[in-house]
């Protein structure tokens, strides 16, 4: 069986495909066509109710077309969802790996590093980062990707010492597999339900964490277009236009579902496939 | 099937929720009805015992006054705390305040001030003229690190006639003078004070007294009984510090507050009944200057600079914002002397704009970054990218902490285009000084605002005042975006309530509540 | 063990030198400097270079870091140049809000995770397992400043029932009116840390179920339930453990977020404002203490693995 397959018979695997795929769908669209430029602002159009002056949610205070923020906003989510989770995928297997494979005292210090780095807040890195850089969409990818690599490893190491030290690994080591064969053969496979389930969750994380970097003033400015931003700005008039403020919510909110969801169909698969494999 | 029903059921009670705040429109469109000028009288019977909350937006870093700069400072410490031989009125007309009467020598050179006779520190020490030589010589002393020390560099000498007779002589006429002395530079402190005490403490000579500060929320002064004249008619005026509009809207109508200062001219709906609401609106000196580089890049091109004035509609940001703003067109606001009309000069005109543009060699486009201080509401970046787009300038927006700002555009002058406001009253000076960071220089200018300084009488300083700041519009030496207004709402049964020029200086003199029946 | 522990304590504190010069530095790279806040917009470069003088900001970098760890190896973590107040006695008075705010959302998170996630778990297959699992996936889905912004719109602006925001002037003098303006605020941080915990608490708990000792122990005669109980919960733990240490670094930044949302004087509020205003002396000495917290936790994480996870002890 397949892992695509799979991800297609599990409940969430194919919800979480789905909304997902809603995603790519609304950044690929927005390349392409958006009903209005979603940065123009004619402030004589502003605050448009739904459905009205042909903007179908509406604009905001600038006068700018809802609808056309939020696709366009969906390129910016998914582009910093992405870098941030690789960034954190290297970061974190390379830290993991090198803790768990090296001399014993590079490992400890490998380790050490990592926690200090766990402990140092991803905010402070960001606020410094767009304080000597300018808020971009880089700083806030490198800081939520460093953030959350580092933590990545951590789990990644407990996990990875765990395997090594089961049974199996140390009966092959014994039989004499090579540490290069043992990785590929016995810790990848063995630590990659939990890696992804991680990974799925750096996803939603980094989407989350952009809205938050966004709402403190350290976001990606203008003329980029993200839902962070848009909370950003609109959250001050919640009172006046809440529905400004809820769909974005609601936009980030559907996007960090979608990606844990996939995460849960992803690791439902992997554990079967194991599963078969260890029952051969 | 009952679970989904509930939840249901859930979501439409708090979009139901949602949507009864939603309903009216909520936005001011018609800015007449965004605040009134007056407010109530005094009632009969006042509290004499009441506690005041008050929302205001930024916190000061630090209580003294004497060494660190920052209008927050200004704005609660002034007249309520500290007091100068001067004060300034609702109007920005100067008064009297420690001193209760001060002559001019015909020339112009010498003043002499007479000190109220029964004025004490809050540590009960007398003041007399020594502490205001004292005072005043620290702010003209070489070296002195007064922030606003400039606003006193006309004084050759300050000496005491008597103890209570103060006598300041200039090194030459100075229509600036009397108003430098209304500001922190002429706070009068007790003889021999360490400033660094003040940091978190205070010696002044006014109608309150601090009580406490809670960094990072609250600020609070009680009533100074020791007073000298009018003693203050609440005990106790608590400041919060809110910076976030949603929040200090959500406070006020739930009642944690009594007044709002700095309200959104957007968020006024919940404050539409008269009967439990007024909203104030004020004038202030608030510049939102988009500066350009006069000294170096795309925009040393006198053509570029105008160009981008033209492509800018003013009139739609304001309307964006709310409405509570004025076109400026000039450096001076209507408040301040030298004020003229000046917004016929490079009105928005895009077709014009991207002929200038042209003309200046950026036919093919043009891509600027400008710097905004977080601080500010991130549309306005948003709206000047827009704007510019429409005539082929790609602007970049970089959002930085305004100490960010302090150091790269304002010390370095590393920039394109920057967005500041320029809150302080009088500040023409800065398109006459070349070193500044507009680095904008013109004889003229320099020659008219200098002669201004030293003019003989008003009426012949805002003659030159006007035409220097006609000339700086001319050279579109930076884009005035608009001259803010700012809103406060207030609890009904609270009155004398400051209402112009708040975040300057936030006299509560006059602040009064009404006995509750 | 004692061995372990002796090299672990060690470890620990060349982990917090290595904190030290790491916050010291990267705080450096900071454009502006206080003496430019002291000064503000109206003073001349003169004055500004004569504050930076005063403070000593000019001397070589090497010279103030040795003047900063010196006083921390003594205790003393430094005074706010700008109000002369000491870091050790802000961080206690913020943490006042901060500390509170935090144990507070991870209680009850706790509280409705850990049961949650067992159900959703045991009954993996059932529809009530799967109606609190999609609670969760939903309860991590939706952003914190989000879900804090719509709560005060309906329980403080239109049902009036809490404060919109802020926290009495007194603090916990006034102990009615502190927690009601935390009540709020807790929901908003504990609904996404309880909906990642309960996520951490069923995947660990359906990881237990499907190892073999515990169906010895149902062969054993053991009901299912009797046997997660009596086995499974100890081993469920190990994962949760680490997951909750780890959370303790995000509960800050989440803390952060809400701080601002709610107007609350936190800790999270008042780094940035200090780091705003270039206060780096404080900003240093608290980031220090923080980032301290963090390891010393982590620290006690371990030891904690290495009590409930027998297999640990002898390895590395």
């Amino acid at each position: 069986m397949t892992v695509s397959r799979a991800l297609l018979k599990s409940r969430s695997g194919s919800a979480g495909l789905v909304l997902v795929g809603l995603l790519l769908l609304s950044a690929l669209v927005s390349l392409v066509w958006t009903p209005y430029d979603p940065t123009l602002a004619r402030p004589r159009d502003g605050w448009l109710l739904p459905f009205s002056g042909g903007h179908v949610l509406g604009t905001d205070r600038l006068g700018r077309d809802e609808l056309s923020q939020l696709l366009a906003g969906a390129r910016g989510t998914l582009l910093t969802a992405l870098l941030a989770a690789t960034i954190a995928a290297v970061v974190g297997l390379a830290l993991a790996l090198a803790a768990v494979l090296v001399p014993r005292w590079i490992g400890a210090a490998v380790v050490q590093l990592t926690d200090v780095l766990i402990a140092f807040p991803v905010l402070l890195i960001a606020m410094i980062l767009t304080a000597v850089y300018g808020g971009s969409t880089w700083t806030v990818v490198t800081a939520v990707g460093v953030g959350a690599g580092v933590n990545l490893a951590r789990v990644a190491r407990a996990e990875a010492g765990r395997v090594l030290n089961t049974d199996y690994v140390l009966a092959a080591h014994a039989a004499g597999s090579g540490t290069w064969r043992t990785v590929r053969k016995h810790l990848l496979p063995n630590i990659a339900p939990t890696l992804v389930v991680q990974l799925s969750l750096v996803l939603s994380v980094a989407v989350l964490a952009e809205a938050a970097l966004s709402f403190l003033g350290f976001g990606a400015p203008a003329p980029a277009v993200s839902w962070g931003r848009m909370l950003h700005e609109q959250q001050q008039y919640i009172a006046a236009r809440p529905l400004l403020v809820i769909w974005p919510g609601l936009a980030v909110a559907a996007s960090v579902l979608g990606f844990n969801l996939l995460g849960d169909g992803l690791r439902e698969a992997a554990d079967a496939r194991l599963r078969i494999r260890e029952a051969r | 099937m009952r679970r989904t029903t509930a939840l249901r059921l859930a979501a439409t009670a708090v979009l139901a929720g949602l949507a009864a705040t939603a309903c009216g429109t909520g936005s001011a469109d018609d800015p007449a009805n965004a605040g009134q000028t007056s407010q109530a009288a005094e009632p009969a019977a006042i509290d004499t015992g009441a506690t005041v909350d008050v929302r205001l937006v930024l916190e000061p870093t630090s209580l003294d006054i004497a060494s660190t700069a920052g209008a927050a400072l200004d704005q609660i410490l002034l007249d309520n705390i500290y007091q100068g031989l001067l004060t300034r009125d609702e109007n920005n007309k100067i008064e009297p305040s420690l001193a209760t009467s001060y002559d001019t020598s015909p020339d112009g050179l010498t003043y002499t001030f007479r000190l109220a006779r029964n004025a004490t520190f809050h540590d009960g020490t007398e003041v007399t003229a020594a502490d205001a030589v004292w005072s005043l010589q620290q702010v003209t002393a070489k070296g002195s690190k007064n922030p606003d020390a400039a606003a006193l560099a006309s004084v050759k000498s300050v000496s005491a006639s008597d103890d209570h007779t103060v006598v300041v002589t200039l090194k030459h006429r100075d229509t600036g003078f009397t108003w430098g002395l209304t500001g922190r530079a002429g706070v009068v402190f007790k003889k021999g004070t360490d400033f660094a005490s003040l940091a978190g403490n205070e010696n002044g000579t006014g109608p309150f007294k601090l009580s406490g500060w809670k960094r990072g929320s609250s600020i609070t002064f009680v009533r100074n009984d020791a007073y000298r004249g009018k003693k203050a008619k609440v005990a106790k005026v608590v400041f919060h510090y809110i910076k976030d509009d949603n929040a200090a809207n959500n406070a006020q109508q739930t009642g944690q507050t009594d007044i709002e200062t700095a309200a959104d001219a957007t968020l006024l709906q919940p404050f539409s009944d008269k009967s439990k609401y007024t909203v104030l609106r004020g004038d202030t000196t608030d510049k939102f200057t988009l500066a350009f580089n006069n000294a170096s890049g795309p925009t040393k091109d006198v053509r570029v600079r105008r160009a981008i004035r033209r492509a800018v509609d003013n009139a739609g940001l304001i309307k964006a914002l709310g409405g509570a703003a004025k076109p400026v067109g000039g450096p001076v606001p209507a408040t301040d002397p030298g004020y003229a009309d000046l917004t016929a000069i490079d009105a928005y005109d895009p077709d014009s704009a991207e002929k200038l543009l042209e003309q200046a060699g950026y036919g093919s486009g043009l891509k600027l970054t400008v710097q905004i201080p977080n601080i500010y509401p991130a549309e306005i970046g948003d709206y000047l990218a827009s704007e510019l787009k429409q005539v082929g300038v790609q602007l970049t927006v970089r959002q930085v902490e305004f100490q960010t700002w302090l150091d790269t555009v304002y010390t370095k002058h590393d920039y394109q285009l920057s967005l500041v406001d320029h809150a302080e009253a009088r500040d023409l000076d800065n398109f006459a000084n070349p070193a500044y960071y507009f680095g904008y220089d013109n004889a003229n200018v320099r020659k008219w605002y200098a002669a201004a300084q030293t003019a003989a009488g008003d009426a012949e300083r805002d003659v030159l005042l006007k035409k220097a700041a006609r000339q700086v519009a001319e050279d579109a030496a930076a884009d005035w975006l608009f001259v803010n207004q700012t809103l406060t709402v207030v609890r009904s049964g609270v009155t004398g309530v400051p209402r112009n020029f708040t975040s300057n200086r936030y006299d509560l003199a006059d602040l009064a509540v009404a006995k509750k029946k | 063990m004692t061995l372990y522990v002796v090299r672990r304590a060690a470890l620990l504190v060349v982990s917090l030198l290595a904190a030290s010069v790491l916050i010291f530095l990267v705080l450096r790279l900071l454009p502006g400097d206080i003496a430019q806040t002291i000064g503000g917009i109206k003073a001349t470069p003169a004055q500004v270079a004569a504050v930076r003088h005063d403070l000593g900001l000019d001397r070589p970098l090497a010279a103030q870091y040795a003047d900063w760890i010196g006083g921390v190896v003594t205790g003393d973590f430094g005074r706010s140049v700008l109000d002369g107040t000491s870091v050790s006695g802000q961080l206690a008075e913020k943490f006042a809000v901060t500390g509170p705010l935090a144990v507070g959302a991870v209680v009850l998170a706790l509280a409705f995770a850990v049961p949650l996630g067992i159900v959703a778990a045991v009954r993996r297959d059932s529809r009530l397992g799967g109606a609190v699992n999609a609670l969760g996936q939903f309860g991590i889905a939706l952003p914190t400043l989000w879900v804090g912004l719509l709560l005060v719109v309906v329980f403080a602006v239109q049902l009036r029932w809490l404060p919109a925001q802020g926290f009495p002037v007194d603090g916990w003098a006034e102990r009615g009116q502190a927690l009601r303006s935390l009540v709020l605020p807790w929901l908003a941080l504990a609904l996404s840390e309880g909906a990642v915990l309960l996520r951490f608490v069923r995947s660990a708990v359906l990881e237990v179920l499907h190892q073999d000792w515990l169906r010895t122990a149902r062969a054993k005669g053991h009901t299912r339930t009797g046997a997660l109980v009596r086995h499974g919960l100890r081993n469920a733990a190990v994962p949760v453990v680490s997951v909750l240490g780890l959370q303790i670094a995000a509960l800050v930044a989440g803390a952060v977020v809400v701080e601002q949302v709610f107007v609350l004087p936190g800790v999270g509020q008042m780094l940035i404002t200090d780091v705003g205003n270039r206060d780096l002396d404080k900003v240093q000495g608290e980031i220090l203490l923080l980032t301290g917290a963090v390891l010393v936790i982590g620290f006690l994480v371990d030891l904690a693995h290495r009590l409930i996870d027998p297999r640990l002890r002898s390895a590395v």
